[in-house]
This record gives C-alpha cells, structure tokens and sequence, in this order.
C-alpha cells in the first residue's frame, strides 16, 4: 500500500489529475448550497459577456448564469459517470468472473456476447435505447451501462482465465481450498488492479457518451447538464463563444482528471510497468 | 488450407452478428411505449378503436410474438426495414441515399487516423522517454478527453469563423453547381474539417496502440537476432520491428469502426455533413422510430462487413493465424 | 595454448541506477583461442550472458561496457563506430541464442530471414542467396530445404529452429561463433543432436566458439578450455580436463559436485506388499479445433498405469509433450481423468465429487515448478503457509505455531513469515512451497519440476530437503521430472513417458544400467558429460 501511494504520488501528472477531479467534486456537492436557484433561472440579458456584473462566465442564450450552469451540470455528469460504471462493474464483473474461473458454454456465451458488443456502433444503439426508452437520467445510466458492461466481463474475463491456470491458485485447490475462497482470497486481488484502472478509465468516456447525448438531444429534458449546453447554445456560438467554449473545457478537464489518475493508477499498480 | 478454416469462421460469426442484429432491434421496438399503431394514429390525430384495430391488422401487430418475429427477420432479409414515419419512404431507401457521404467521411477519416498515428507512433517509440515522446502521449491523452462534437465546434469557430480558411457547413458549396474535378476538389475541402475532426480521436488511440507495440517488439529477442546479422538498423526496423508491431494494429481498425460510426453522428451533425448521422439525428428529433432503428441495423452490419475484411487481412499479415488464437 | 582470436580486457559492464548492484561484469579477462571452443559457465547472475552480447556489441537498453577493451584484429570492439561494428556483426562474429522460437521472427519466412543476413554483407541477389541457404540448411542436417526455405517459425520443431539459427549464423563463414545456452530451451535428446551438431561444424570450419552455459555437464562434452564465472568475476579458468578433474577454486568444486553425475546409488524401493497409491489404466485426451477445422482429442495420458509406496520416490521422467505434467494433475485431480481408476488408500479418487474429495485432498500435496507463480504475490510467506490448514479449519493460533516449526524444517526462518514472496530467491520460494504442502501432513507428496528453475547449487540443496523430508514423513513421493540425472539422485524407482504412454519402468538402478527400449537408451546417451563428469 505505501509502495503504491509512493508510486502513485510520484508522477505528477496523477497528482494534477486528483486535484483536478477533487475540486470537481467539491463544486458539484456544493452547487445546491451555493446557488439556491437552480440552473434555470433567468438573471439577466442573454449572451453577457464573461466578465459582466456579477456574471463571471457571462450569461447564455436565454440570460441563465453560465457559472451556476457548469456547476450543476457537474453534479450530472459526475453521477451518470459514477452510476453507469458502477452498474457496468456490478454485471461485468460477475459475468466476468463466473466465465473466467468455470469456462465452459457459459464463457463461450459470454465471449460471443462481448464481440458482438465489440462489433455493433454502440453509441448508434445507445441512441436507439435512450429514444426508444425516452430520454431522462435513469435511461441515460441504464443505456450506458448496458453497452459499456462487455468491456468490463472482457478484462475481469481474460484476468481470470489467466490467473486461474497459475499455479498458486492451483495450489490453492490442492490445499482444499473451495471456489469461493479461491475467488475472493487468491484471484480477486490479483485481478482488481486491472478493473480499478478501466473502472477510472470507464467513468471518464461514460462522461463523454452522456454530454453527447444531451448534446442531440437525448438527455433528461428537465436537468441542465455541460453537454445539453454546448447544444443549446449552437447558434450562438458564432457570437457568443464562451457558451459552448466553457461546457467543454469542463468535459475535457474532468475527463482528462480521471484519464490522468488512471494512467496514475495503471503505473502503481502494475509493477511490471513500471520502468 | 488452415487460413480458409479461419475465414470460413469469421464469415459465419458475421451472419451470426447479422442475425444477432436483427433480433435485438425486434426486441427495441417492443421496448418503446405504445406500438406502431399508436404511433401512425397519433401522426393521423384521431384514434378511435375500429381505426387502431385495422392498423393493427394491417402491420400484424394483433398476431402472436414468434409469428411477428418470423415476419419481421423475413422482411428485413428481403432489406425492407419499414417505412419512415416521417418522409413516408421506405427506410432502406432514405439510408442508401446518405450512406455513400458518411462512408466517404469515414474512410478518410480512418486513412486520416491510421497514416497519423502510426507516423505520430513511430516518431514516439524512436525515443521513449524523450520530450518528442512525452508531447505525442500528452496530445494523445487530450484528444482521448475532448468531446468530439466540441472540438468539431472549435475547428469550425478556429478555422471558419475566424481564419476563414475552411467552409464550416455542407459537402459543398451550396448553389456553385461545380462538376467533374472542381466538384471533387470542392467535396474534399468540405470535408477536411469534419474528417479530421472525426480522425484526431483514432489517430490518438493508433499513435499509443503503434508506440506500444513498437517498444514491445523491439524488445523481442528476434531484433537482437536481426541485429546480431549485422543488417542495417533501416532493414531492422522496417523489417523485423514494424511488420510485427502494425499486425495488432489491423485488428484494432476493425474494432474501432464501430465507435468511428458513433463519433460520425455527431461530427455529420455539428458540420451538417449530409449523411447517415444527421439523418440519425433528424429521426431523434421528429421520433421517427423506424428510420433510427434501421440506421442502426445498416451501420451494424457494414461495420461488421468491414470486422470480416480487417480479420482477412490479418490472415493474410500473420502467418501464425494457422494456430489459432 | 594458442592465439587468441579476441582479447577480453578488463571487461566492466554497467548496471542503470537503481539495480541491485552497480556492475553485471566487473574487471573480466579472458581469450577467445582460435579454432577452439571456449566455455564460460557460471549461474545466473554471474554476467556470463552479458560477456557475451559485450563482444557482440549488443548490450541491452540501459546496459553500458564501462570499462576495459575487447580486442579483435587489432581493434577495440568497444570503441568501434556502430557503423563498422554493424559490418562486423554477422560476418566475421555470429550469435545464437537460447530460445530459436524468440529469436526468430514470427511473421517472416525462413527463406528471407537467411537471405537477408547474406545480402547485406554481401551483395548478391535474391537467387544466388537462396541458393546458399538452402546449402547451409542441407549441410545442418535439415532434409527438404527447399519447401523449408517458404515455411515459418511456428511450423518448425524447436530442433529445426536451432538449426536454422545455426544456418544463419553460419551463413558468412564467420571467425567466432557466440552462442547463449543454445540449447537450455531444448529437450535432453535434441540438445544432444544440437551440441554434437555444433561441435561437428566448430571443427569443419576451424572457427573459435564462445559457448554460454550453466550446465558443467555440457562444459565436458563441448569446452576445449572453460572459464568459471561468478557475480561478475572470472573465478577460475584453464583448459577442460584441467579444470574437471582438479579444480583449485571451491566455487568451482561446489558447481561440479552439484551437478547429478546421473549415475543411480540408491537402494531399490523398501518391499512393500499394499501400495498407497494405485492407479490403473488412466487416460487423459484434450479436445482441440473447432467447427472447422475439425474437432479431434490428442491423448495427453494414455492408458498409465502406476503404484507408490510409502517411503519411496517413484520418477516421472519424460520430454515435453510425454505428459507426465497431465499424469501429475490427474492424479492429484487438478484434472479430471478420462479414464482408468486412482485407488488411494482404498478409495477409487479418479471420478469422486468435490464433497467426498475434500477429506482425502489434504492428504495428497503438491510442490509446483515455477518458484514465481506458485506462490500469490499479494500474500504475506506466513499467510500461504497456513492457507491449508486453515481451509480444513484449523486454529489460527495452533497453525502459526505448527506454521514456525515447519518453516525451521525447511530451512526457512520463521521470523520472515511476515515478508511477501518476492523478497525471497528461487531456492527459498520452493522451500515456502514446500511448507505449504508439508503444513497439511501428506501422505503423497507429488513435485512437479521443483528444481528445474532453479540455479544448479541451489538445486541440489532442494533436492537433499526433499529427500530428507521423504525419509522423515515417511512419504510417498511422485517426482516429475525431464532431468534424468536428477531422476538418478532421488528415485528409486522411475517411469519413463513419451507420447502420453509409458516406455518403461522399474528400479532406477536397473533401467540405468540395462534400459531395455532405444528410447530409454537415447536418452540416457543424451545426458551431457555423462561419462566424463563420472570419471572425476
């Protein structure tokens, strides 16, 4: 634990990355106390510019404070990222586990259904699902969740499959271990460096199919969130550039942040990498 | 005769996905709430029963499951995948009319990313560690976070509205009626923004996935051979280091058709590139359910046309394939 | 002695900071002789591999010669430009390598790989230097060279990819000839084909070879002088016979009494009317191919029959692909047995469910091959050492303590039973394992290759405990093994396995000293230095 925190502290990049990614997350629990409000009210003249009284990143389209905007639509990011990875690991990891450890029909099963996942346009069918289940948040997380959970089965698979034929977890049956013990005491811990770092990785693209589809469209109609504002405001953007600009710098920071403390995380806990 | 075995393979996974395709989209329809009928009454503005059940009757929705299943695998064989609700044509009709624009968005963009990031790779393994290596990986962990349909929207504010370099919107210029090679020049400098735009993700993705490789295959004990021949360090890494490190990279292109397909649908969008994703986003919009599922099922199928292609042409790179992976 | 082809000088090879030490070679100085065959042997660690790639000016990444000079006609290869040491390269010194699958490049064709090397010293074409490789392959022993010349690594046995690789070194006719333990990778009676090969061409062609091994028993077989290598250092050197039969350094006497003389001096099996273990008529097939290319079982295990005792060791001895491995883990029931019955202590274990295995499963251990991946790296020494025991439920406390006193009779001390096992070296690894399987007190203790990866000093040492624990316990013991001299130190009894099948069996002794199959026999001749190493 100290080799890893040691390691993990030492590159900067990871350091930037959970700073970033920390204070993101102060300001989307904070939102609700700092800006009584809400995102939709009306403050003032539309397209203010950054800078204008009281508005610091200026106003957009329809006179709503961009500050409290990007604030809010952190909350929605963070927890559709959050939500749908977790969801994807809770599916993907049994999956995964079960067809790694036992083999057989059901990882042959498993393996097709991934591919297919793999081969299929997945933000084409998400797109399908979230229309066809009418926009909103829980069908956002569901869709995500559903097109993103192969990847984690693949990883906790493959992980398994290898670990199951090393010899201490041979070892481990010969000593009269049972399955269960065998799954939580010798593999899992070998497998979860891995999943953490895709996990880390996940929540980052999972942000990135959210602002796109709020960017059609196909958001929560009734939340505001950074993608729903570069959308919103297309037409401006010609005289307006912070409307669109500002949302996606706050996409790129946060998702740069977990890109960032994946890399991080891969480097520390991955002792085979580390040269 | 072991590389047939392996084609013949791929060639049936491909029906198999197909069909696999197909099925779902059945089961998605089910999915949304009220049928066809509903729907097609509701676009009419009036519903009474004896209407909805002729309606019914009509589409076969009054018939059990397996039977509208069987029907519906029948139809989209024969390529009748509905009618649109909205322009009332056929959907296959309306999607082979943009598909050629987005393919052509597409296979530049690929050629765009693979030429890119494998040049980008290159440059990055020649020294790992170095600041040209370190630059490469930043950029390429930038363009990993960037919302695609963002940066299309800063090129577009970059290279048109400022600079004034580039034509933000269409595939041509509306009204100029060019023809033979003035019109082709007039496509390709539309397309610039949108491909690159579409490319720069890939490219970052081919530049790692290419880097990787290259230090890993040039740390394989058969280079030490290559060089222990004393053949010049040109023929080792043409030969022995960069034949090996692409092999992995003509599987990864299969692999990313599909996510290039979705980046596509939004790039067409932000540049109102007249092809298969803006129309994927004019269905979303006027709800037309037919017209988005059957993008679907096109663009599934011919990425997995393309997965069969890239599994050929890694038959064909990688004498190994006889043993089976 | 005669002239040297290359002079070593005060060779210093240096580490990148942060190894655990500072030089890999430190102040070597050796000869290459002209026409002769050097042997540098020493363990791992030792710097001998790194010698070698010095003179080939092929140091790894991070790796730097520091220090001293290689003379080769009159120039120092150290200070050579890369240029001109890449023209010497291939032509005047050629290099092959432990492992001929790695060493040759998977995606090119055997044909191109040789052909490349002549051309770019040469400037002929595509013809003419196909033409030669084809010679070169035919003069390596290797039948249908043209069809040979279009195939691939992947498609050759790891014999004919040695002899490519020979092939290839050979093709410019150079002065020296480096080869890197060439034959570690290889199987006893292969290696012996490749060594004699070698030695064959050495004296054809009057070149000089700088031979890299760890083994004293190829040293008597291919050396005509040797160097004795140890943490960077040249600790002892001369011609062979000098060296073998009166060493005067006592690492060097530790290296040549280590190694198994394969000669057998133990007593045939205790008489023993009831076996503890019988197992009759086990077959084990693999499934392979798919949908198209047709499914079809290979027999990994077929039809092997066997009985141990309490207090002997039975050998397993066999190549790679003989299945002995998959005899091992059926019998333990790692695997499930196609056919045929286990009968331990009565009770048939060959088809027994998980519940009604549970109870005899501790009673039969296992030490594993590799010292790396038997043990979980995420797992304190004491915590694997007490797993057993506490899946049978036994009390922390009492396995801890019982925990301490095992680890004393391995050799281990207790004190590091809260260290992770990657603090410990190979030998020490094999000793946790072997706590480990000692911890359940079994009646059948079954090693799989548990000295194959390790340094030949250290195996004799685990060799000695695994005996020793034998005689102690009273176990029965299956000893899996490719090594026949190791087979020779330990076994009363061995098996000898090919093809899944067994050639034969009986007291050591006697299929030692009369084998009565040609396979037997050929690999008993394969043994390296056998008669040489027997006479010291």
């Amino acid at each position: 634990m100290r080799d890893f925190l040691r390691v993990f502290f030492s590159r900067p990049i990871s350091l930037i990355g959970l700073v970033i990614f920390a204070a993101i997350v102060v300001i989307a629990l904070l939102a609700p106390f700092l800006f009584v409000r809400g995102p939709f009210t009306i403050v003032g003249m539309p397209l203010l510019p950054p800078g204008a009284p009281g508005l610091l990143a200026g106003s957009d389209v329809l006179g709503r404070d961009m500050v409290v905007g990007l604030a809010y639509g952190a909350r929605i990011s963070l927890l559709v990222g959050i939500t749908s990875t977790l969801c994807a690991l809770g599916i993907g990891m049994l999956l995964g586990a079960v067809a790694g450890y036992y083999g057989g029909w059901l990882d042959d099963l498993l393996m097709r259904v991934t591919e297919f996942f793999q081969i299929i346009p997945s933000f084409v069918l998400l797109m399908v699902l979230v229309a066809f289940l009418q926009p909103s948040l829980s069908s956002t997380v569901i869709g995500i969740a559903l097109v993103t959970w192969p990847q984690v089965a693949r990883v906790v698979r493959g992980e398994f499959l290898s670990l199951r034929s090393r010899e201490f977890v041979q070892a481990a049956r010969t000593l009269g271990m049972g399955d269960a013990r065998i799954i939580v005491t010798q593999i899992l811990p070998n497998a979860l460096p891995p999943i953490i770092v895709v996990s880390s990785m996940m929540v980052g693209s999972a942000i990135l199919t959210e602002s796109a589809l709020s960017f059609l469209g196909l958001g929560d109609p009734n939340l505001l969130s950074w993608g729903s504002m570069i959308g919103g405001s297309r037409s401006a953007m010609w005289v307006a550039w912070w409307t669109t600009v500002l949302p996606g710098v706050a996409i790129m920071l946060t998702v740069l942040a977990l890109n960032f403390i994946g890399d991080g995380l891969n480097d520390a806990l991955n002792p085979r990498r580390r040269r | 005769m072991n590389r047939l075995s392996y084609i013949g393979a791929r060639l049936v996974k491909t029906v198999l996905i197909t069909v696999a395709v197909v099925l779902l989209s059945f089961f998605l329809i089910r999915l949304a709430p009220g049928d066809t009928a509903t729907v097609m009454a509701g676009q009419a503005g009036f519903a009474d029963e004896a209407f909805m059940k002729s309606l019914r009757a009509e589409y076969g929705l009054d018939q059990p499951v397996p039977v509208q299943l069987w029907k519906y695998l029948t139809a989209v064989a024969q390529g009748d995948l509905g009618m649109s609700f909205v322009r009332r044509q056929p959907v296959l009709d309306v999607i082979l009319e943009r598909l050629p624009n987005t393919m052509l968005l597409n296979a530049f963009a690929l050629l765009v990313a693979i030429g890119g990031g494998v040049l980008f790779g290159m440059f990055a393994a020649r020294r790992p560690g170095s600041a040209g290596d370190a630059s490469v990986t930043v950029l390429s962990m930038l363009f990993y976070a960037v919302p695609q349909f963002w940066l299309g929207m800063m090129a577009m504010l970059v290279f048109s509205v400022w600079l004034g370099w580039l034509p933000p919107f269409g595939i041509e210029t509306m009204g100029a009626d060019y023809t033979g090679l003035a019109r082709i020049a007039d496509i390709a400098v539309h397309m610039i923004l949108p491909g690159v735009t579409l490319a720069l993700y890939f490219m970052a993705s081919y530049a790692r996935l290419t880097r990787t490789a290259m230090i890993e295959v040039a740390d394989q004990d058969f280079v030490k051979t290559a060089r222990a021949k004393g053949i010049s360090e040109g023929q080792v890494a043409h030969r022995h280091i960069l034949r090996n490190a692409l092999i992995p990279l003509v599987t990864f292109a299969g692999l990313q058709a599909a996510i290039l397909v979705g980046g596509s649908v939004l790039v067409e969008n932000v540049f109102s590139w007249p092809g298969v994703g803006t129309l994927a986003y004019e269905a979303v919009t006027t709800r037309d359910n037919p017209l988005l599922l059957g993008i679907f099922i096109v663009t599934a199928v011919l990425v997995s046309l393309f997965n069969l292609a890239t599994d050929i042409a890694y038959s064909i790179a990688d004498p190994r394939v006889e043993l089976g992976r | 002695m005669a002239e040297a082809l290359i002079s070593i000088r005060d060779l210093t090879v240096a580490l990148p900071p942060g190894a655990d030490r500072a030089h890999a070679v430190d102040g070597v100085s050796l000869d290459i002789p002209r026409n002769e065959i050097l042997c540098i042997v020493g363990e791992s660690g030792s710097g001998k591999s790194l010698t070698a790639h010095a003179v080939m000016g092929l140091l790894p990444r991070g790796v730097t010669a520091s220090g001293g000079q290689i003379l080769f006609g009159g120039a120092d290869l150290l200070r050579q430009r890369p240029e001109a040491m890449r023209k010497l390269r291939g032509r005047d010194i050629a290099m092959i390598f432990q492992d001929p699958m790695a060493a040759l490049n998977p995606v090119v064709n055997i044909g191109q790989q040789i052909t490349e090397q002549i051309r770019a010293h040469r400037g002929i074409g595509e013809k003419e230097a196909l033409q030669q490789a084809a010679g070169l392959l035919a003069e390596m022993g290797l039948k249908d060279t043209k069809s040979l010349l279009k195939s691939f690594p992947h498609q050759l046995s790891g014999g004919q990819r040695q002899r490519v690789m020979i092939a290839m070194a050979l093709s410019l006719s150079p002065k020296l000839l480096v080869a890197d333990e060439p034959t570690t990778a290889l199987d006893v009676t292969t290696q012996a084909q490749i060594l004699k090969l070698i030695k064959r061409i050495q004296s054809e062609r009057e070149m000089s070879v700088l031979f890299i091994t760890h083994d004293f028993g190829v040293v008597a077989d291919m050396a005509d002088r040797v160097a004795v290598m140890r943490q960077g250092r040249v600790v002892e050197s001369g011609t062979t016979t000098e060296v073998l039969s009166n060493p005067t350094h006592s690492y060097t006497r530790a290296l040549i009494a280590a190694v198994p003389t394969g000669e057998c001096d133990l007593p045939p099996p205790p008489p023993d009317a009831v076996p503890l273990m019988a197992v009759t008529r086990l077959s084990k097939r693999f499934r392979r191919g798919g949908f198209f290319s047709g499914a079809s079982a290979i027999a990994a295990v077929d039809n092997v029959s066997l009985t141990l005792s309490r207090g002997e060791t039975l050998g397993i001895v066999g190549e790679s692909g003989s299945g002995k491995s998959t005899l091992a883990r059926c019998v333990i029931r790692l695997l499930d047995p196609d056919e045929g019955e286990i009968l331990f202590d009565g009770a048939d274990i060959a088809r027994m469910g998980a519940r009604g295995l549970r109870p005899l499963r501790r009673r039969i251990q296992m030490v594993f091959q590799d010292p790396f991946s038997s043990l979980n790296p995420r797992e304190t020494v004491g915590d694997i050492i007490i797993a057993g025991p506490r899946a049978y439920g036994e009390d922390m406390r009492e396995a801890s303590r019982r925990a301490a006193d095992i680890m004393r009779l391995v050799g281990l001390n207790p004190e590091t039973m809260k260290r992770f096992p990657h603090e410990f070296s190979g030998g020490q690894r094999q000793r946790i394992g072997l706590a480990r399987a000692l911890m359940l007190k079994p009646d059948v203790l079954i090693a799989d290759e548990p000295v194959s990866a390790l340094d030949v000093t250290v195996q004799a040492q685990v060799l000695k405990l695994l005996d020793d624990v034998r005689q102690q316990m009273n176990l029965a013991m299956l000893f899996i093994t490719h090594d026949m001299r190791v087979a020779a130190q330990v076994c009363h009894r061995v098996m000898v396995m090919r093809h899944g099948q067994v050639v034969e069996s009986g007291p050591t002794r006697e299929i030692f000293a009369a084998p009565s199959s040609d396979y037997t026999r050929a690999l008993l001749a394969a043994i390296p230095g056998r008669g040489l190493l027997a006479a010291v």
